[in-house]
């Protein structure tokens, strides 16, 4: 489930538009709530003795979708009506256990892009990584 | 001195509100767009999404649109909209531990899990104005875009990788100050509950966390030169992205999206007291929206100082430090002086005038008496 969600969630979002348009041609789709924002509170802890605090709101965009008698539900940070609304239809239809071979390929063509953005970025980020050096070691 | 309700003004008002839009488009240049704010003003919604406790770039960049670059104006305006939508969800306790790491730096270990990493930082860079990004250019940025983007092999890349914590070094030596079992550990939410003092440790790092960034630099810095709990050293700085979990109607563990968060852990020395024979070091803890690291250096002196106990000073005084750090009560506070006091100011003024009347009459008095008696005397 995690592993679906991150990908929805940080894919493209012109893809993923895309794949469900398309999906919304073989399959039919009901928007039981459409797409509204609210809020999630963030849950803290302190590293030491897990203290529990709040450490504020995050916007947060829902939707919730229908495919036959499963509903879906598409939940993300953000303003992002578009992207709930697909991550919901997408969520009614795996819960329904359909062999989707389209999506199945779209979830592991968006991973592998996903996993190379991360990995160039961390790349990047680990130039900066430095070893001090006391005088003395110079 | 209070204030008093006034009537009258609205099309003075409707065309002030009008003025200032006046003089923000006079100059005819192009509408700043919403992603350019976003995308180039990083450190300023990073800012305004602290202290406005929402993290919701898109929005941050439009308030500071409307407020014209005003930080603390821009997180009012957040706070605003904030009230206006319902909270639907409360994550799982997000982990730093498994945080996408951007940059991490420690100035008491040399070596720490992983390396110390940079990351996104002018730390190390004179502040000189820098002339080449007057006249930047579309084409300059693409240039440096695909030149960054050529330093790195693809063929060879590491794996992204998570690190263990530098205050687990300390833990796992037994240095750290055993967990205080007295303390309140209730978590309260100051959104929903009005405060009262002692709070528990929940609401001082719930209020440090949307605190105005001044305010805290302001009284953790006195902290710092002697006013307060003393100099720390940092035992770790991390600024990353971690993961926002929550469970949905079906009772399933969602991913929902990631945020930026900078966390502070200073390590302070702690000697040795009437209950502890043994000197160990003691955290303060900081942990604050986005990239803003002074913020959350000085929530982590903050917070320990108040933990201290030692309210002599201004900056260890829970109360004196959380009212006066929330930055849009005390900037409304400050503004509410602008508004008419004109009922209670001449109240005054009537006052002052009686006693000043009262007085001369007073002087005026005696010196009819003395001038009798000079009189008298001369006679």
């Amino acid at each position: 489930m995690e592993k679906t969600d991150y990908i929805l969630i940080n894919c493209c979002l012109n893809e993923l538009q895309q794949l469900v348009t398309s999906l919304e041609n073989n399959y039919s789709f009901q928007i039981v709530k459409e797409p509204s924002l609210g809020l999630t509170m963030i849950r803290a802890e302190d590293s030491v003795e897990s203290q529990e605090f709040y450490l504020g709101e995050a916007l947060t965009t829902d939707c919730e979708v229908s495919f036959g008698d499963t509903t879906g539900y598409g939940i993300c940070l953000g303003d992002e009506p578009v992207r709930a609304y697909c991550i919901a239809s997408i969520d009614a239809l795996m819960q329904s256990n359909l062999e989707i071979p389209e999506l199945q390929n779209f979830l592991t063509e968006q991973e592998k892009k996903i996993s190379m953005a991360e990995a160039v970025e961390y790349n990047q980020i680990q130039r900066t990584r430095v070893d001090f050096k006391m005088m003395e070691q110079a | 001195m209070a204030y008093v309700s006034v009537k009258g003004g609205a099309d003075a008002i409707a065309n002030a509100k009008e003025l200032v839009e006046f003089y923000r488009l006079r100059k005819r240049t192009q509408p700043l767009e919403i992603k350019q704010i976003q995308s180039q003003f990083r450190l300023a919604i990073d800012k305004v999404m602290g202290e406005g406790s929402l993290y919701a770039p898109e929005y941050a960049a439009l308030a500071l649109k409307q407020m014209e670059g005003d930080v603390l104006e821009s997180a009012f305006v957040l706070r605003a909209y904030r009230a206006t939508l319902q909270r639907r969800y409360y994550s799982d306790i997000i982990s730093t531990r498994e945080m996408f790491i951007l940059r991490k730096i420690s100035s008491s270990f040399r070596e720490i899990p992983g390396g110390q990493v940079l990351g996104p930082t002018r730390d190390y860079t004179q502040r000189l104005i820098d002339s080449t990004k007057y006249n930047e250019s579309p084409e300059e940025i693409d240039q440096f875009l695909k030149e960054f983007d050529g330093k790195i092999d693809r063929e060879k890349l590491v794996d992204v990788n998570t690190y263990n914590k530098v205050i687990d070094l300390l833990k796992a030596e037994g240095l750290l100050m055993p967990a205080e079992k007295s303390y309140d550990k209730t978590v309260k939410d100051v959104t929903l509950e009005a405060i009262k003092f002692p709070a528990p440790r929940s609401v001082t790092l719930q209020m440090l966390a949307r605190a105005e960034s001044g305010g805290l630099m302001a009284l953790a810095y006195s902290s710092m030169r002697g006013f307060g709990d003393g100099h720390g050293t940092i035992g770790e700085l991390r600024y990353g992205a971690v993961k926002v979990r929550i469970t949905d109607t079906k009772g399933r563990k969602r991913y929902i999206g990631s945020i930026n968060v900078t966390e502070c852990e200073m390590i302070t020395k702690i000697n040795t007291t009437k209950e502890s024979k043994i000197p160990y070091f003691a955290i303060g803890y900081g942990l604050v929206f986005g990239q803003n690291e002074t913020k959350a250096i000085c929530m982590s002196i903050l917070e320990r100082g108040i933990r201290s106990g030692k309210k002599e000073n201004p900056s260890n005084n829970q109360e004196f430090v959380l009212y006066h750090t929330e930055g849009v009560e005390a900037m409304g506070f400050t503004n509410h002086l602008k508004l008419p006091h004109y009922v209670t100011f001449q109240s005054g003024l009537n006052n002052v005038r009686e006693s000043v009347k009262r007085n001369q009459e007073e002087t005026e008095d005696k010196m009819k008496v003395y001038k009798e008696l000079a009189k008298q005397q001369q006679q």
